[in-house]
């Protein structure tokens, strides 16, 4: 009698248990992708592929395996949630076009981070889109010429000293003039440029940075500063010397397909504060880069992360390492 | 001795003074600027020993070198959270004195609950008062003529 | 004083049903524990499996029911439960059934264990083997999980082939050292009057009877002189047909004043824990990220170099320094007791300082880590549960002001207690100054432990 009893307890307990584990389990998978994050050496996005159908919610539940990361869609308003380890965020998303987008982990969980990227395939009727190719494609920009400055000021512009030639500057004030032009030919440039021979060297190299200036504005710069220092002050530092706390380790070498690379130098990250080499490349240059990543070394593609106004922006940034702004 | 009652006496006023004296002891306030630069990556902070005096207002720069970490203060309950690439700075006035832990107060990792440091504010009297109460304790266990009596074993009734 | 002269106490230990519900409970959570850590999140602080194992669970045993009960956990242990239904065919246990018979081996082989592992030597290997990778299993709920569910098919397995519960006597890592330490627990079961035992010539207490099994520990209460092996299982006080078993309340430490029964393997045994309480206190809860990452990457030459300084320091290191200690405090003392009778009984000193090493070392992070415990139970597998609404609590470090206080006052009451033990023991066959001298190396030794590790938890 006694037996059969402690028989029962036990079944109650330990199958109810069981079944009510089961059952949990079993209401958490219901139609929910849930969405495992881990460090890129380890998997990376588990699963990195989602499809959904447009105008249709995509459920997830995000969660992380080890450390901090964060979920958010590239080119997308859509504000970054933070994925905790252990905890279940829930999220849903819902697309009114049809294409693919590009989601990736906004918190640095280490000297891969940036590769920790998924794809949302959403399907549907597509309205054919005109894509336009990135400029550094139109203008025919060789973005990975080696590029050294001749010429450098002898020291910092300001865009505030440049401001008094600015009814000299109107022809190359334009935006395609500073989009395709490296600071460096823009001062060649105005330095050839006989209405104002009378202006010295670094008078010139004022204008320029008041060209600059002028083609980015406070609010641009803000942004990319958040930007720069959320996706690129890791690596490039934070003060731009590319002395950023991953500088040493960014290997050029994941997978196959960068097998090539192997047994290559680190490529170290571009120094923001040197002269002769920031002041030698154009926005669209700097822009190609920034869009396409750096081929082989340890700089991400950023073109489907970042709208081209953001990475516009963050262009413009870049040359706040080597300009003063007007306050 | 042949009063065991005198060094008995003896030894408690010795143990009151190392309770008390420090606590008594008022360290000279200076109110400097402090500031530390710690890196903390691998499960560890660099430097992970922070000394500062009472009264000192104490900034450290958090730089994380390999994913998001925290820095929490006990007994201060402050903390602070980094980015790599993105230092993030706690200024506070170090107005307790002690020795205080250092964790990391974002999940890192395997190690997280191990990645620890340790503020430092002012002298760590603690240690010293263990230290001095052990070795009086030390005395204490040798005055005892006889370890405490052993009561007569029952074997059998 | 004997408790079981409280008739509610009496009646509660002697019923099956209070031990075998609680026992349930423990083993639906460690059957818990093994699924979170399987299936549940790989993030420790958030898994029912690490933080209840090794916040929860280790906070009980270490800091309440070892120094208070001793074996007291044994008694309700999940682990050997499923191994002793099948050996018993039962699981509940008599009252009639099967009346009459040895009940200790009805099923399963039912050998006897091999007479030359009849010691805690094998306890001393498995508590090593699980130390030299606790960085891993303490930190990974996977690795968790499977040490636990190793622990249920050994126990398993040990049931079907040997009698009475060999795997906690001999093998559970864990069991070593609780049976070592339950010597200085304030309570101990022994017989009442050993006379009522020698003319009782069934001895139901050892063969069992239709009220219980025969003692389940292979220990024969007559002649327990210590609580080392006895599991408190309470199965003697069921088959005693003279009411001849006494459950007393009694001074700390007191199996330390017995001279009898002093072995090398439980020698071993304490400078095992002695030396793994230390190690843990710098490696975990020390500054130095490098030798925590030597301890975790298991299998790398770093953790190789781990292994082996913490085997050196452990096995040779400490007792050599310690032999040392007695050899000098044998020449002090110009005793004329041989050196490994010294050593051996010297060593038990060594068992409350080690005890209390271990709870200053369990405050540290206990209860800075106590808030987990409350989410664990909420959402024990990481799966985005609320259960009792406690799910989001954020991390918040308990009684962080107080524990080096405690930790100090700990370590200095472990000092105390050994320094006192080891003149006593000293004291045994020698005379009062002559004793002092024998001692005095020995307090030494537990001096600069003392001092150590309040170096490693509070500077």
């Amino acid at each position: 009698m006694n037996e059969k009893l402690a028989l029962v307890f036990v079944i109650v307990v330990l199958v109810g248990g069981g079944i009510a584990i089961g059952f949990g389990w079993w209401q958490g998978q219901s139609n929910i992708v849930t969405l495992h994050a881990r460090m890129p050496e380890t998997g990376g996005w588990i699963p990195d592929n989602l499809t959904v159908a447009a105008n249709q919610p995509l459920d997830l539940r995000l969660t992380s395996d080890d450390v901090q990361h964060g979920f958010a869609i590239g080119q997308s308003d859509q504000p970054a949630v933070d994925i905790n380890p252990g905890v279940v965020t829930e999220l849903t998303l819902k697309f009114d076009q049809p294409g693919t987008y590009t989601y990736y982990c906004t918190r640095w969980c280490g000297v891969n981070h940036w590769r920790m990227r998924g794809t949302i395939t959403v399907t549907g009727e597509s309205v054919e889109q005109v894509v336009t190719p990135p400029l550094f494609v139109q203008i025919g920009l060789d973005i990975d010429a080696p590029h050294e400055a001749e010429f450098i000021p002898s020291s910092k512009p300001s865009a505030q000293n440049g401001e008094n030639l600015r009814f000299e500057l109107s022809a190359y004030q334009t935006s395609e003039y500073y989009r395709s032009h490296s600071p460096e030919q823009a001062w060649v440039d105005l330095r050839k440029d006989l209405t104002l021979a009378a202006y010295s060297d670094l008078q010139l190299w004022d204008a320029v940075a008041f060209i600059w200036q002028t083609n980015t504005s406070e609010d641009a710069l803000s942004e990319a500063e958040e930007l720069y220092a959320q996706n690129c002050a890791a690596c490039h530092g934070v003060s731009g010397a590319g002395d950023g706390v991953f500088s040493d380790q960014q290997v050029p070498v994941m997978g196959e397909a960068d097998e090539a690379f192997s047994g290559h130098e680190i490529v170290l990250p571009t120094d923001f504060t040197d002269p002769h080499h920031i002041l030698s490349a154009s926005p669209a240059a700097l822009q190609g880069k920034l869009i396409r990543g750096g081929m082989g070394t340890g700089m991400p593609m950023w073109g489907v992360i970042f709208t081209e106004e953001q990475t516009w922006s963050l262009v413009s940034y870049l040359y706040s390492f080597q300009f003063k702004e007007v306050h | 001795m042949k009063h065991p009652a005198v060094s008995w006496l003896i030894l408690g006023a010795a143990v009151l003074l190392v309770v008390f004296v420090p606590i008594l002891h008022k360290p000279e306030i200076l109110n400097k600027e402090r500031s530390f630069r710690v890196e903390a990556g691998d499960f560890a902070y660099t430097p992970a020993v922070l000394k500062v005096n009472p009264g000192d207002r104490v900034t450290i720069e958090l730089i994380s070198t390999d994913v998001v970490h925290g820095l929490y203060v006990d007994g201060y309950d402050l903390s602070v959270t980094a980015d790599p690439g993105q230092p993030a700075t706690l200024t506070f006035v170090a107005d307790q004195s002690g020795v205080f832990r250092l964790r990391c107060s974002v999940a890192c990792g395997a190690l997280h609950p191990f990645m620890l440091g340790k503020l430092q504010v002012g002298r760590n009297m603690l240690i010293w008062q263990g230290i001095g109460m052990t070795f009086l304790a030390l005395i204490g266990t040798l005055l005892i003529r006889k370890p405490f009596p052993v009561p007569e074993k029952q074997t059998s009734s | 004083m004997n408790l079981l002269n409280f008739p509610f106490v009496k009646q509660t230990l002697k019923n099956r049903w209070p031990q075998f519900t609680i026992m349930i409970i423990a083993l639906a959570g460690f059957l818990l524990a093994i699924l979170s850590g399987l299936f549940g999140t790989p993030v420790g602080s958030r898994n029912f499996g690490i933080v209840f194992v090794w916040i929860a669970w280790w906070a009980i045993l270490m800091l309440v029911a070892v120094p208070f009960l001793g074996r007291g956990w044994c008694s309700i242990c999940p682990i050997p439960a499923s191994g002793e239904w099948l050996q018993r065919g039962a699981m509940l246990g008599p009252r009639g059934q099967a009346k009459g018979v040895a009940l200790s081996a009805s099923k399963g082989f039912g050998r006897r264990w091999p007479k030359r592992f009849r010691n805690i030597w094998l306890q001393n290997g498995s508590f090593l083997l699980v130390a030299l990778f606790s960085t891993v299993i303490l930190t990974q709920p996977r690795v968790t999980a499977i040490v636990l569910a190793a622990f249920l098919f050994v126990a398993i397995g040990a049931s079907l082939i040997f009698e009475r519960r060999a795997f906690c006597r001999y093998l559970c890592p864990v069991g070593g050292f609780i049976g070592l330490y339950s010597q200085l627990a304030p309570l101990e079961l022994r017989v009442v009057d050993t006379a009522v035992c020698a003319a009782h010539t069934e001895k139901t207490c050892y063969t069992g009877s239709a009220e219980g099994y025969g003692c389940p520990w292979d220990v024969f209460p007559p002649g327990m002189v210590k609580n080392t092996y006895c599991g408190t299982c309470m199965e003697c006080l069921r088959t005693c047909p003279h009411d001849n078993i006494a459950l007393n309340i009694r001074p700390l430490g007191a199996d330390l004043d017995e001279a009898r029964n002093r072995k090398l393997d439980e020698a071993f045994k304490a400078f095992i824990m002695l030396g793994a309480a230390a190690v843990y206190s710098g490696v975990l809860l020390g500054p130095w990220g490098t030798l925590k990452l030597a301890a975790y990457s298991v299998g790398t030459l770093p953790w190789m170099t781990y292994v082996a300084s913490f085997l050196t320091l452990i096995l040779l290191a400490l007792p050599g320094l310690f032999w040392l200690m007695v050899w000098i405090g044998k020449r002090l003392s110009g005793s004329g007791l041989p050196m490994r009778k010294l050593f051996i009984s010297q060593s038990y000193a060594l068992i409350p300082l080690g005890l209390t090493a271990w709870i200053a070392f369990s405050l540290s992070f206990v209860f800075a880590n106590f808030s987990y415990v409350l989410v664990a139970l909420s959402d024990p597998f990481g799966w985005g549960w609320n259960l009792l609404g406690t799910a989001g609590i954020a991390w918040v470090p308990w009684l962080t002001g107080l524990t080096p206080f405690l930790q100090v006052g700990v370590l200095l009451g472990g000092f105390i207690w050994a320094a006192l033990t080891s003149r006593k023991i000293a004291s045994e066959k020698s005379a009062l100054g002559q004793a002092s001298r024998l001692a005095m190396p020995v307090i030494g030794f537990c001096l600069a432990f003392t001092l150590t590790m309040m170096g490693l938890l509070v500077a």
